[in-house]
């Protein structure tokens, strides 16, 4: 271990996101629900890792652990260095959905500009990221005035996209948010998120029922199984695709997908990478 | 290059489908009056019932303000306290656990039974109709705005979480915007039926408006000043709808 402050540490990938052996558990009607149980995980900052698995893994549970929104039954998170609390008090992590959680009653740029009025953001003192800038990276740009019922599905996400982004986050959590659209908008965006990702520099975590989204757009992908939801193994697609770019006709795609498929039909049944 | 010529835009002719309507039953009503040979202090035609408002006008908008007032003062009162009674108990739920079946109880004693009440109570003036006009409204109103208040969808509130919005934040930037077509939906209730609670209370005991103006014609048999007065609180109570609906157009434009 290097001492505090040495050049060495500096090099060190920072972990943006640590979970050691989390669980999570709910009260429900016919007892004790475990969620997921003895999550163990390492996300680098900068890094784009995909959640993919039956439903019933616990992925979303997994993020609502990083965003703060659940508790850990047992074991630990941390996020920044630190308790999910403490990240999200300071408006480190933003929140994608599976439906675009636009309020209804304001304009795209009235809805881009929400985190901004809430949660003591002024207060923080840190720097929102132009929303100027944040159309034209989402390409909505000339429809800021627009309300959320005139624009299509994909152009909804795109918009939640840019509110996520304008507190200029260190961690973006994806929760299944092309689910809802149809394949090609989907691809179409799956670009996007790859380019926006390049350009701001956030760690994405990802959950998808996709198989191709997952091959497409994880440079780690952690494939879980469920009853009780735990990681059955994690794929690592870095060698496979060199800068994270793959095309999605290839042949070399078609192999990670395949290889993918594999490891998802196992943890469909339950078998667990030693 | 063809142009395209913009479709000349039909006008919109739906409103004449209840007038029609309407008209049909003037008919009916005409025709049974003149048929049957029924006497006018039994039921007038409608014919007289226009001739009455007209010869009674000044009486009739004596009588139209106080009721007016009532009426008005009840709404608001009403819909205020409902809508304050709303926000404390989704905020604060062993509140509404405790009050909410009373309020249901409280609402199941009818309205015409708590007059003489409130007459005993406050006397003849003013006070005791603008209590029951708010009474009428302060259910349905509560009801609704506790629906609406809640009725923002589980991502939408993580999503306030994850911003580290605060109560009041959450309140005013989502719960209360979201509870607004839900109260809406409950004015258009209320702003009739504070018209119904008003005239109930001067019913009781008073010596104006258009509930004690009902009262005497009856007692003098004068019909046509009866329909009269009757047409008069139907005006009334459409007059408060449309503002309401006015309303919730400039409010509610999502």
């Amino acid at each position: 271990m290097s001492s505090p402050g040495s050049p060495t540490q500096a090099a060190l990938p920072v972990k943006a996101i640590a979970l050691r052996d989390v669980a999570v558990t709910f009260e429900t009607d016919a007892g004790l629900f475990t969620a997921c149980q003895d999550v163990s995980l390492d996300i680098e900052a900068g890094s784009f890792v995909v959640l993919i698995g039956p439903s019933g893994c616990g992925k979303s549970t997994l993020l609502r652990v990083i965003a703060d929104l659940l508790p850990c039954a047992m074991g630990q998170a941390e996020v920044n260095g630190a308790p999910p609390e403490a990240a999200r008090k300071a408006r480190a992590v933003s929140f994608v959905f599976q439906d675009s959680t636009l309020l209804p009653w304001r304009s795209v740029v009235d809805n881009i500009n929400l985190p901004l009025q809430v949660g003591r953001w002024n207060a923080l003192g840190r720097k929102q990221r132009p929303v100027a800038e944040l159309l034209d990276l989402v390409r909505m740009s000339g429809r800021e005035a627009a309300m959320p019922h005139e624009l299509s599905g994909g152009m909804r996400q795109r918009v939640a996209i840019a509110r996520a982004l304008v507190t200029q986050p260190d961690i973006l959590l994806m929760d299944e948010p092309f689910a809802a659209l149809d394949e090609i908008t989907r691809e179409s965006l799956n670009e996007e998120v790859l380019r926006i990702w390049r350009e701001t520099g956030t760690t994405v975590v990802f959950v998808t029922h996709s198989l191709d989204e997952a091959a497409y757009l994880g440079e780690r992908v952690v494939v879980m199984a469920a009853n009780p939801g735990r990681i059955a193994d994690i794929v690592d697609l870095r060698a496979a695709k060199p800068d994270n770019r793959i095309d999605r006709g290839s042949q070399a795609f078609f192999e990670i997908t395949t290889g993918l498929r594999r490891v998802l039909e196992k943890a469909y049944r339950g078998e667990i990478a030693a | 290059m063809s142009t395209l010529k913009p479709m000349p835009r039909k006008r919109n002719l739906a409103w004449l489908w209840p007038l029609a309507g309407g008209l049909s039953l003037l008919l009916l009503w005409s025709g049974i009056i003149v048929i049957g040979e029924v006497r006018p202090f039994i039921a007038p035609a409608p014919w007289d019932v226009a001739v009455e408002i007209w010869k009674n006008r000044l009486l009739l908008v004596q009588n139209f303000w106080p009721t007016l007032l009532e009426a008005v003062a009840g709404f608001i009162c009403g819909n205020l306290a409902a809508i304050s009674a709303a926000v404390i108990f989704v905020h604060f739920q062993r509140v509404q656990k405790m009050y909410l079946p009373i309020a249901v109880l409280f609402n199941t004693i009818p309205v015409i039974a708590l007059a003489p009440i409130l007459i005993l109570i406050f006397g003849i003036n003013i006070t005791p109709k603008i209590i029951i006009a708010s009474l009428v409204c302060f259910f349905p109103t509560l009801v609704n705005m506790i629906r609406g208040l809640e009725a923002y969808t589980r991502s939408e509130m993580e999503l306030m979480r994850v911003m580290s919005a605060s109560r009041i934040e959450i309140f005013l930037r989502l719960r209360l915007p979201r509870s607004l077509p839900y109260l809406f939906s409950a004015l258009r209730i209320s702003c009739t039926s504070c018209v119904i609670g008003a005239i109930v209370g001067e019913w009781i005991g008073s010596t104006m408006g258009i509930g004690s103006l009902i009262i005497q014609a009856t007692f003098n048999y004068r019909s046509g000043l009866l329909y009269a007065a009757i047409c008069m609180s139907s005006a009334l109570a459409l007059t408060l709808f449309a503002a309401v609906i006015a309303s919730e157009k400039k409010f509610l434009r999502w």
